[in-house]
C-alpha cells in the first residue's frame, strides 16, 4: 500500500472505456484544493478494462490512481463499489472527497457519507479553501449563493456537475502511482444492476454551442415548447431546457442547463419563457451578449441578461422565426 | 368568539376543486365558447370528480358536504368557467327540493342517480312572463284520475337539454291560488326541451326552453303535496338557487382580480409594470375589498344554512352583493387591460359578458333588494 | 401484506419561490408565510405506493418530518389513498441537514415496525439534495436504488426496477425489505378527491417527538448535522438590462439587428 499521503480524493467514473469528462474536471480542481493544501490528489477508478485509463488521470493531476479492474466491477453495482470506496476511504482519511455529478455518482456519494457518518453537499458550482483549510462548498438557492461548510465530519464530500469546471490540461509527463485495489472476494448483492442501457447517442453538445436558445415553463405546452425548437433551429442553436420543462415532460433532462445540469458557456443565449432562476442561470458562464424573452417584466432573468423583450414567448418567438426566415430567403 | 378560518378539511376541498377546475374543465372552455356547446364533456368530468354527490346526503351515496363544500367547488369551478359553474349550480338546486320535501321513495328513486350523474335534475319555474312572480305562471295542470296532466311552456331553463329529471311548477286549471311542484322525466308523452338560447354570455352553458303538452304526470311524482308547490319551488331558490349564484360570482370576481393582477404585472407602460400606478392599484383594491365583503356575506350564509337554520335573506344579501360586484370587477379588469379589454381571446372580455348573466339568473339586483328590504323591516 | 412507507417532506410551494428570496441586508431568509405543499416528486413516491394498493394488499404508512403545519401535507396524503400517518415534529428537530433528517426518519421507521418498501422522491425540491433515500436505507441496513422510472417486476421479494442512466437507463433486480427513490416519470399520481378527503376523517396521524423517538438531542436538527449554512449571499444583477419598447414587430425587428451584431449567427 502506498505510503503517500493524499488528502482530496476523487472518484474517477468512466463509462464505455473513457474517463468521463467531468471526472477529469474534478481531478484538475482536486489538483488546485490539494495545492492550497499542500496534499495529495487520490483518484479512485474502478471498472473492467480500466488499467490503460488510469494514466490519464495521473495527466489531468491525479498523484495515486487506486484502481480496481476486475469483471466484477462491471456493470456498476453500487452495494460493491460502496464497500470498496468506504474501506479506501477509512484506510486513507482524506480530507475531501468528490463526485461528478452522474446517476451513478448521485447514488453512491449518499451511501458512502452515510455509512462515514460525514457530510455531503449536492451539485456545487464552486469549491472554495478557507482560510482555516475547510472546504467553502458553494450553491445557487433561494436568488443567491449558499455556503456550506462540513467543520468536524471527515471527508468532507460533495458532487459537481460536468462543466462546473474547467477540462484540465493533461500533461503526459506527469507521475504518479496506480495502485491496485484489494477487491472483496465473493460479495452478496441484495441490489444488482443487471444491464446499463444506452438509447440516445450523445447528441450535439451543449457545451460547445456558440449560440444556445433554452425555453423554460412559458411554452406552456408542446405546440409551444417546438416554437422554441424552431427558433433555435433557424439560428443554428443549441437547445437548452429549465428544470420546469423537463418537469413537464417537454424535453429530456440532458438538455437541462443549470446547477444539476449542464454548464454551457456560449457566445450568444437567449432565455424564452424562462424566469431566470438562478438554479438554471449559473449553468451559463461568460456569454457575451444575453438576451430574455418573458412575459412577466418583474422575472428576475431581466436583471440578468442584457436585452429583455417583454412578451407572451407563444406570440413573440412565432413572429421571430417568421421574420428571420423570410430575412433569410 | 367567531371562527373566520376554513378547516383543514375545507382547504383540502378547495384544492382539490381547484386542481379539478385548472386541469379538468379550463381545457373545455374555448370549446365551450366557440359552439355555445360542449355541455355532454363538462358534465361528464363534474361526475366523474363527485361533484354532483357534493350536497347530497351519505345515506343516499351522497358526500354529504353541505352549503359550504358546494360554495367552496362552485367557487373554484366560476373562477375557471362560470358557465360550467352555472350548470353545475342549478343541478345543485334541481337537487335541493327532492333532499328538502322528496317522500323516502322518491328520494331513494332519485338521489342516488344523481350521485353518479346517470340522471340529472333541474328546476323549471320561469316562463316567459317571468321567474320572480310565479303566480303569473301560465302552466296548469289538472288531476285526471290518479294523475294529474301538465299543459304549458317554461323558459330560460338552465339545463333544459341535459337534465331528464325536471321539477315544473305548475298552478291548478280550476284554481289559481293553488301551486303545485312536480317531478318530470324525460320520456313522458308530451315532455320535451325546445328552443336553446343563445345568452352574450355564460356560453356552454345550457339554457333553453321545455314544453308540456298533455303530459300525464302519476301521482307519485307530485313532489311535496299538491298544492305546496310555492313553498318547494321558492325554498330551493331561495337557498340553494341564491347560494349557488353566489359561489358563482365570487369565483368570477376572483378570476378578475387574478387576470388583472397578472396583466398590470406583465404590461410596461412609462417604463415600468403599470401594476405600479396608483390608478391600477386602487382598482385591484376595489376588487379585492369587493372579493373579501362579498366571501364573508356567502360563507356566512352558508354556515348558517349547515348549521341547520334557514339563510334564504342572507343569501339574497349576498347574491345581491356578489353579482353586482362580480360585475363592477370584470368592468375594472376590462378597463386595465385597456386596449386588449376588447379582444375576444383576451379572458377578461369573457368575464364582462358572463358577468352580465348572473345579473337576473336566480332573481334580478332588485328583486333582490326587495327581498332584504322585507327581511330589513319585518 | 406489504407494509410501505412513504417518506414525505412539506416544502415551500414552488409557485411561490419568487417570494423565497435572500434578504440582501441580513443575509438570511426572510420569515414568509408562504404556504406549504407536497415535495413534487413525493407524490409520485405516494403514487407508487397507491399503485401497488390497488393490485396487492398493502399498509401505507405517510412519514413526515416538520413543524406542525406540515400535518396539513399529512392529511392530504391521508385524503389521497394513505392509511396512517406519522408527523415527526420537535424544536429539536429544526435545522437539520440530509444526513440529519435521514437519521431521524430511520429512527422513527425502526419505531413504526416492521416494513417491507420505503418510497422516497428522488430529490426535494427546496434544497434540490437527493441523499435521503439512500442514507435512510444506510441507516437500516436496506438496499437502495435511486431514481427509479419504471417498476418492471414486482411480484415475490425480489423486484426488478429501471432507474435513470445517463442516455438511457440501468436495470436492476432488488431484493425486499428495500428503499426505493422515485422520479416524476414512473407514475402520474391522481388528483385528490371529495370522498377520499372526507374518508380521511376517521384515519390516525400520530405525532412524535424527540422523546418519543427516544434518541439523542445531539443527533437529531442541528446538533446532528455534519454541514452547516455560514453564509448566504443575494446575488446583485451583474448586467444592465435594455427592455425593447415597441410594437411586436418593431421588438422583433430590433431583436434581429441586436442578433447580427453578435456577429455569431447568420441571419
Amino acid at each position: 500500500m502506498s505510503k503517500i499521503k493524499t488528502q482530496v480524493f476523487v472518484m474517477a467514473e468512466q463509462a464505455g472505456g473513457r474517463i468521463r469528462p467531468v471526472s477529469l474536471q474534478i481531478v484538475g480542481k482536486a489538483r488546485h484544493l490539494a495545492d492550497q493544501l499542500d496534499s495529495k490528489v487520490g483518484a479512485i477508478l474502478l471498472g473492467q478494462n480500466v488499467t490503460e485509463r488510469a494514466q490519464e488521470l495521473i495527466a489531468a493531476g491525479a498523484n495515486s490512481v487506486y484502481l480496481g479492474d476486475s469483471d466484477s466491477l462491471h456493470p456498476y453495482q453500487a452495494e460493491l463499489y460502496t464497500e470498496i470506496i468506504v474501506n479506501l476511504l477509512l484506510e486513507h482519511r482524506p480530507e475531501i472527497f468528490l463526485l461528478g455529478s452522474t446517476f451513478m455518482g448521485r447514488e453512491l456519494a449518499p451511501l458512502i457519507a452515510a455509512k462515514l457518518k460525514t457530510g455531503l453537499t449536492a451539485h456545487c458550482i464552486d469549491l472554495l479553501i478557507d482560510n482555516e483549510g475547510i472546504l467553502e462548498q458553494k450553491i445557487p438557492a433561494y436568488g443567491g449563493m449558499i455556503t456550506i461548510i462540513c467543520p468536524e465530519k471527515r471527508p468532507q464530500m460533495a458532487t459537481v456537475a460536468e462543466g462546473v469546471f474547467l477540462n484540465p490540461e493533461l500533461d503526459s509527463t506527469n507521475i504518479g502511482d496506480i495502485i491496485p485495489i484489494d477487491l472483496p472476494e465473493k460479495f452478496p448483492l441484495r441490489v444488482q444492476t443487471l444491464e446499463i442501457v444506452v438509447e440516445k447517442p450523445e447528441g450535439v453538445s451543449l457545451e460547445t454551442a456558440s449560440v444556445i436558445v433554452a425555453g423554460g415553463a412559458g411554452a406552456e405546452d408542446q405546440d409551444g415548447w417546438q416554437q422554441i425548437a424552431k427558433l433555435a433551429e433557424v439560428l443554428n442553436a443549441g437547445f437548452g431546457s429549465t428544470r420546469p420543462a423537463v418537469d413537464e415532460g417537454w424535453t429530456e433532462l440532458e438538455t437541462m442547463i443549470g446547477q444539476s445540469g449542464k454548464m454551457v458557456s456560449p457566445e450568444l443565449y437567449i432565455g424564452v419563457g424562462l424566469s431566470g432562476e438562478l438554479q438554471h442561470m449559473v449553468g451559463i458562464v461568460g456569454a457575451k451578449v444575453m438576451i430574455a424573452i418573458n412575459n412577466d417584466a418583474k422575472a428576475p432573468v431581466f436583471e440578468q441578461v442584457d436585452y429583455g423583450i417583454v412578451e407572451d414567448c407563444r406570440t413573440f418567438v412565432p413572429a421571430l422565426v417568421e421574420t428571420l426566415k423570410k430575412s433569410n430567403d | 368568539m367567531i371562527d373566520f378560518t376554513f378547516t383543514e378539511e375545507q382547504e383540502l376541498f378547495r384544492k382539490a376543486a381547484r386542481e379539478f377546475a385548472e386541469t379538468k374543465i379550463a381545457p373545455h372552455v374555448p370549446m365551450m365558447e366557440e359552439t355555445n356547446g360542449g355541455w355532454d364533456e363538462v358534465v361528464k368530468e363534474l361526475a366523474e370528480a363527485e361533484m354532483f354527490a357534493v350536497t347530497i346526503p351519505e345515506e343516499y351515496g351522497g358526500l354529504g358536504m353541505g352549503y359550504m363544500g358546494r360554495l367552496i367547488a362552485l367557487e373554484e369551478i366560476a373562477r375557471v368557467s362560470v358557465a360550467t359553474a352555472m350548470m353545475y349550480q342549478v343541478f345543485g338546486l334541481g337537487i335541493e327540493p327532492i333532499m328538502k320535501f322528496g317522500t323516502e321513495e322518491q328520494k331513494k328513486k332519485y338521489l342516488p342517480k344523481f350521485v353518479t350523474g346517470e340522471r340529472l335534475p333541474t328546476v323549471a319555474v320561469t316562463e316567459p312572463s317571468g321567474g320572480s312572480d310565479p303566480k303569473g305562471a301560465r302552466t296548469t295542470y289538472k288531476k285526471v284520475n290518479d294523475s294529474y296532466v301538465l299543459n304549458g311552456r317554461k323558459c330560460f331553463i338552465t339545463n333544459s337539454h341535459i337534465a331528464d329529471v325536471q321539477i315544473v311548477l305548475a298552478k291548478d286549471e280550476d284554481n289559481p291560488e293553488a301551486f303545485t311542484a312536480f317531478i318530470l322525466e324525460i320520456g313522458m308523452d308530451g315532455f320535451k326541451p325546445t328552443h336553446i338560447e343563445h345568452k352574450v354570455g355564460m356560453r356552454g352553458c345550457n339554457t333553453g326552453e321545455i314544453e308540456m303538452k298533455n303530459v300525464e304526470v302519476p301521482a307519485e311524482n307530485v313532489l311535496g303535496g299538491e298544492g305546496k308547490g310555492l313553498k318547494v319551488s321558492m325554498s330551493a331558490i331561495g337557498d340553494a338557487g341564491r347560494g349557488g349564484m353566489v359561489g358563482c360570482a365570487l369565483g368570477l370576481q376572483q378570476a378578475c382580480l387574478d387576470e388583472s393582477i397578472k396583466f398590470s404585472n406583465e404590461r410596461i407602460l412609462y417604463g415600468k409594470p403599470i401594476g405600479k400606478l396608483q390608478a391600477i392599484q386602487f382598482k385591484i383594491a376595489d376588487m379585492k375589498i369587493d372579493l373579501e365583503a362579498g366571501r364573508l356575506l356567502g360563507y356566512r350564509a352558508a354556515a348558517i344554512q349547515d348549521q341547520g337554520g334557514r339563510s334564504s335573506n342572507e343569501f339574497a344579501a349576498a347574491k345581491y352583493y356578489t353579482t353586482e360586484a362580480a360585475q363592477r370587477a370584470a368592468k375594472m379588469a376590462v378597463d386595465i387591460h385597456g386596449g386588449y379589454g376588447c379582444m375576444e381571446e383576451i379572458p377578461v372580455t369573457r368575464f364582462l359578458r358572463d358577468s352580465y348573466v348572473l345579473g337576473p339568473s336566480a332573481g334580478t339586483s332588485d328583486i333582490m333588494k326587495v327581498i332584504v328590504a322585507r327581511w330589513a323591516v319585518s | 401484506m406489504l407494509n410501505i412507507i412513504v417518506c414525505v417532506k412539506a416544502v415551500p410551494d414552488p409557485n411561490d419561490a419568487d417570494k423565497l428570496k435572500i434578504d440582501p441586508v441580513t443575509k438570511s431568509l426572510p420569515r414568509s408565510d408562504i404556504s406549504l405543499v407536497i415535495n413534487p416528486l413525493d407524490s409520485h413516491a405516494l403514487e407508487a405506493a397507491l399503485e401497488i394498493k390497488r393490485n396487492d394488499d398493502a399498509h401505507i404508512t405517510i412519514l413526515c418530518m416538520g413543524p406542525p403545519p406540515a400535518g396539513n401535507i399529512v392529511k392530504e396524503c391521508l385524503a389521497l389513498g394513505a392509511d396512517k400517518g406519522i408527523l415527526l415534529s420537535d424544536p429539536a428537530f429544526a435545522g437539520a441537514d440530509a444526513f440529519a433528517t435521514a437519521y431521524t426518519l430511520a429512527k422513527a421507521i425502526e419505531k413504526n415496525g416492521a416494513v417491507d418498501l420505503i418510497f422516497c422522491g428522488m430529490a426535494s425540491s427546496d434544497g434540490a439534495t437527493e441523499w435521503v433515500g439512500p442514507e435512510i436505507a444506510t441507516f437500516l441496513n436496506m438496499p437502495v436504488v435511486t431514481m427509479v422510472n419504471e417498476i418492471v417486476e414486482n411480484a415475490g421479494d425480489e423486484w426488478i426496477v429501471k432507474a435513470d442512466y445517463e442516455h438511457g437507463y440501468r436495470k436492476v433486480k432488488i431484493k425486499l425489505p428495500a428503499v426505493l427513490t422515485v422520479t416524476r416519470n414512473l407514475n402520474q399520481p391522481k388528483a385528490l378527491s371529495f370522498s377520499g378527503i372526507l374518508k380521511a376523517r376517521k384515519k390516525e396521524i400520530i405525532t412524535w417527538d424527540l422523546k418519543d423517538l427516544g434518541v439523542p438531542v445531539e443527533n437529531v436538527g442541528l446538533k446532528g448535522s455534519p454541514t452547516i449554512v455560514t453564509e448566504m449571499t443575494r446575488l446583485e444583477s451583474r448586467r444592465e438590462v435594455e427592455i425593447l419598447e415597441g410594437s411586436l414587430q418593431e421588438k422583433v425587428d430590433r431583436l434581429i439587428k441586436i442578433l447580427k451584431n453578435s456577429g455569431v449567427v447568420n441571419v
